[in-house]
């Protein structure tokens, strides 16, 4: 097995080639192009160990933490992270019912206006540990407040029932 | 080509509809739409896949002049780049562009999908109409779920059974209640009878107050008798109160026993048709939890709504009138707290609510760390992973500590203060019904203010009971939800019932078999195979290419893919599902073991098996040799997991039980992969045994296990790349050729290293 090529700091640049793409060149000389970034840990760990794939979805490199590299490489990364992972943000719970034991919200996300329904509040809201929730619509769409004691009071009182 | 309406998602938006109506071409017609819902750069926003007869079109804001628009014609290739939470479909026209057209969220990938294959389809020149037939099966699959709800329908059009169903939960249960009527009414009318005696006392203590204690000229025998007569009454009613209540207890319990015995059942019944999809979202644990804990919170609640709210009803009423017959001035006092208490209830309700579904949640996170570790103790032990699975438990604890006791002090906190308003309701009938008592005025003697303070603590009794019912109610609320989710949830569809055919011979195809679990990422992509009768195949590939996935379709676990599967020319979704499983012989790697004896397990799929069948059975599997040599022979009970027995032998078992079965179909999945070369011998000679004749689909990770395969099916990445005989896949050098070089490589280096320690 080959061994794992870590990109722990500054040994790399990394630079945005288009959609979800980049190009790396480590500093050693060895160039590698068209890489896509993915998150190994897209829950728990959003600037954590992100790998990055060639073509054939086979791993070239990990970069063991986003803040360690260099900015501008790091920027390239969050922009093609960014393209990739759609999980709006909600800023405000706009609207909470709830009929024939499904959820239908209409939430403000950084993405513009969205209703979406849940079928299971057990499954399909989680309440992590450090204020982050996360939603999974009933078209596996992904949704997150980033900080819940952030929300206004008026969506914290909608939300709360489901969490 | 029919003239047909064109198939849309949904209502086409303003500039979509401008485009149809005045930019289509003579001759040219739509054929279909996708709206979606994202624009290409980041915002929510609608754009319009069209696809006419000559070419797509894209109408989205961010292209030039808000529209992008390629003939059929200049299009080299079509991809659909799936994503997390967003996908989109880019374009490759002939002059070498290429081109993002349109993006969109999940809740139409799957039109987009076919969308692409059409476009690139027909781009090549395949026929329209043959193309479309594919796109509108989409479409009617897309229209098969439910608008309320989303969940996927039996057929377009039919009632979804949730919404259809959900009505009032509490009429639904009544379902469960409605056979124990006789008792409950019996109950009631006990109920009744001693609630009606319950309100005697305080009218009889107001003449012995007023009449029978003071002396009022009144002969002192006569009093005396009166006294013995009194105090007789109410020992008769106090005595027929506790027999009528004892009965009455009785028969609810019964009632109540019955209930739950019969929802438990119903539940236990759906959990076991329901589909491995629901397991894949739901915790064994908390499928536990719903059926022991919550079916009897619902049991509860039932007897409580049947019983206690007529009674306690009825009791207030009886109270109040009564109590406006003694004095209606005093009652009207006594009414006045009611309104705090009823508004207090309702603030109550809604915040007390979300607490029990929070406690429900930490509770069944705590049940699944149980479910999870109790029956796996070996390999926690195995890994020293007693003290982490002990934090965990302590974490999930702890949480659920922390939530229980927080929404202690709102069910706590609301009952004191419902005692304290009730307590001054008592003291204002004491000062004001006391002072008109010293004062003699309005009537009131002090035997009816006694009778009259009886009376009012009777009546707050029935008003804490309607205000506490809020908080039982919510109680029940939390648990009819979980457990109608399992006895609402779609059961594994079974359109073929009763579709027995008389033989099987045992022709499996695939065809155009394509399956995402989750619709982030197909698993299976264009799966096309035809095993004959009899075959033996031999499905290969590295971890996660899709051979289990395959076994899973074929077995029937999940049935929402796309594409066929046939048995014998028949559709597989067509035969009835219990007869079908029972032509397979599913041979597992990691073979579940009952709690039950080593005879019952080998007889599991075939429950009035002769002793000799099974011992037959246990012969031809090998595992005869070794359960005599049990103490306790074929009576040795297993535990959850075949606590006593080696992995080998726990693998004989379940190949004995395939043998019991007498299968058309058998399917082997990696049976030998966690076993020593001895034992998989052994397998290997009891699977050799059990083949003959059979169509055998075999998932091998050690390939030299399908020495017997007369055809070989290399899957890669949820496709098929190769398919053949040994021979013809050495000779291609591909994929096969490929893993066969290094298993060998790394079996010589695991042979040079056993004889080197050896030496």
């Amino acid at each position: 097995m080959a061994e794992r090529l870590y990109i722990n700091a500054d040994e790399a640049r990394i630079t945005y080639r288009g959609f979800a793409h980049v190009d790396l060149e480590m500093f050693d000389g060895r160039k590698f192009e068209d890489l896509e970034p993915r998150r190994l840990f897209p829950l728990s760990g959003l600037t954590k160990y992100i790998t990055l794939l060639d073509h054939d979805m086979k791993e070239v490199a990990l970069i063991r933490d986003l803040a360690a590299i260099l900015p501008e490489s790091r920027q390239a990364i969050e922009k093609c992270l960014d393209e990739y992972y759609m999980i709006p943000k909600i800023t405000e719970i706009i609207d909470r019912k709830e009929k024939n034991g499904l959820l239908k919200y209409t939430v403000m996300t950084n993405y513009g206006e969205r209703s979406f329904d849940i079928r299971n509040r057990h499954s399909d809201i989680k309440n992590l540990y450090d204020g982050r929730v996360l939603f999974r619509d009933s078209d596996d769409n992904r949704y997150e407040i980033p900080d819940i004691t952030k929300l206004d009071r008026k969506s914290w009182l909608k939300i709360n029932i489901d969490l | 080509m029919e003239e047909t309406k064109p198939l849309i998602n949904k209502a086409m938006p303003d500039d979509a509809r401008g485009w149809v109506d005045h930019q289509l071409c003579d001759g040219e017609k739509l054929l279909f739409a996708v709206v979606g819902d994202l624009s290409l750069f980041e915002k929510y926003d609608t754009a319009t896949l069209l696809v006419t007869s000559r070419r797509t079109v894209v109408v989205d804001k961010n292209h030039d002049n808000g529209l992008f628009s390629a003939a059929f014609s200049d299009i080299e290739s079509v991809t659909v780049k799936r994503m997390y939470g967003n996908a989109r479909m880019n374009f490759k026209l002939k002059d070498g562009t290429e081109k993002t057209v349109f993006r969109y969220t999940y809740a139409v990938a799957d039109l987009c999908d076919v969308a692409a294959a059409f476009i690139e389809a027909v781009g090549k020149g395949e026929n329209v109409d043959e193309q479309m037939e594919i796109v509108g099966a989409a479409y009617e699959k897309k229209m098969r779920v439910c608008p309320k709800c989303g969940r996927t329908l039996l057929r377009p059009g039919a009632e979804c059974i949730k919404c259809q169903s959900k009505g009032k939960i509490v009429s639904k249960l009544l379902k469960y209640v409605k056979p124990q009527f006789p008792l409950l009414l019996t109950a009631l009318l006990m109920s009744v009878a001693s609630t009606a005696l319950a309100l005697l006392p305080p009218s009889l203590t107001q003449r012995l107050v007023d009449r029978v204690l003071p002396n009022t000229g009144t002969p002192l025998d006569q009093r005396m008798h009166s006294l013995l007569v009194i105090v007789l009454i109410l020992l008769c009613s106090y005595v027929a109160g506790s027999l009528l209540n004892g009965f009455r207890g009785y028969m609810l319990r019964i009632a109540g026993d019955r209930i739950v015995r019969y929802l438990r059942n119903d539940v236990y019944e759906k959990a076991q048709h329901l589909p491995m999809k629901f397991y894949d979202k739901t915790s064994t644990g908390s499928v536990i939890n719903r059926i022991s804990g919550d079916t009897n919170t619902l049991q509860a609640f039932m007897l409580r709504i049947s019983q206690e709210i007529v009674v306690q009803a009825f009791l207030l009423v009886g109270i109040i009138i009564i109590m406006f017959i003694k004095d209606w001035k005093l009652s009207l006092l006594a009414l006045c707290p009611v309104p705090i208490v009823v508004l207090g209830a309702k603030y109550f309700s809604r915040k007390i609510a979300p607490f029990y579904r929070r406690i429900w949640k930490r509770w069944a996170a705590v049940s699944s760390v149980l479910t999870d570790t109790i029956p796996c103790v070996r390999v926690v032990k195995s890994f020293a992973g007693e003290q982490r699975a002990t934090e965990k438990f302590k974490k999930y604890n702890d949480e659920w500590y922390k939530v229980d006791t927080s929404s202690a002090k709102i069910t706590n906190a609301f009952p004191a203060a419902v005692n304290f308003i009730v307590v001054c309701g008592s003291l204002l009938i004491w000062g004001v019904g006391g002072s008109w008592t010293i004062k003699e005025s309005g009537g009131l003697t002090p035997g009816l203010l006694v009778a009259f303070l009886s009376y009012v603590s009777m009546f707050y009794g029935p008003v804490n009971f309607f205000a506490y019912l809020s908080d039982s109610y919510q109680g029940a609320l939390a648990s009819a939800e979980r457990v109608l989710d399992i006895l609402d949830a779609e059961p594994e569809p079974d359109f073929g019932k009763g579709n027995c055919p008389d033989k099987i011979e045992g022709k499996i195809e695939f065809r155009n078999v394509n399956f995402s679990f989750d619709r982030a990422k197909k698993t299976l992509s264009d799966i096309n195979l035809t095993i004959e009768p009899g075959d033996i195949v031999g499905i290969v590939g590295t971890t996660g290419s899709g051979k289990s996935t395959m076994i899973n379709l074929l077995m029937r676990f999940y049935d929402n893919y796309e594409g066929e599967i046939l048995l014998d020319g028949t559709n597989i979704k067509d035969i009835d599902m219990t007869y079908y499983r029972s032509k397979i012989g599913y041979v597992q790697q990691e073979p579940m073991m009952f709690s039950d004896t080593i005879f019952n397990n080998i007889a599991y799929g075939v429950p009035d098996a002769h002793v000799e069948q099974v011992i037959n059975a246990a012969d031809i599997a090998n595992a005869h040799d070794f359960i005599i040599l049990q103490p306790d022979g074929y009576d040795s009970m297993l535990g959850e997991r075949g606590v006593g027995l080696s992995g080998g032998e726990r693998q004989r078992i379940s190949i004995a039980r395939a043998v019991l079965k007498n299968p058309s179909i058998l399917v082997f999945d990696e049976a030998t992969a966690s076993v020593d070369s001895e034992t998989e011998n052994q397998i290997q000679e009891a699977i050799e045994r059990l083949i003959s004749g059979r169509t055998t689909l075999m998932i091998a990770h050690r390939l030299s296990t399908l020495r017997k395969a007369n055809k070989i099916v290399v899957v890669d990445k949820g496709r098929i790349i190769e398919c053949g005989t040994h021979d013809e896949l050495m000779a291609l050098k591909g994929k096969f050729y490929r893993l066969i070089q290094i298993q060998s490589m790394s079996e010589q280096v695991s042979k040079q290293k056993a004889e080197e320690n050896f030496e």
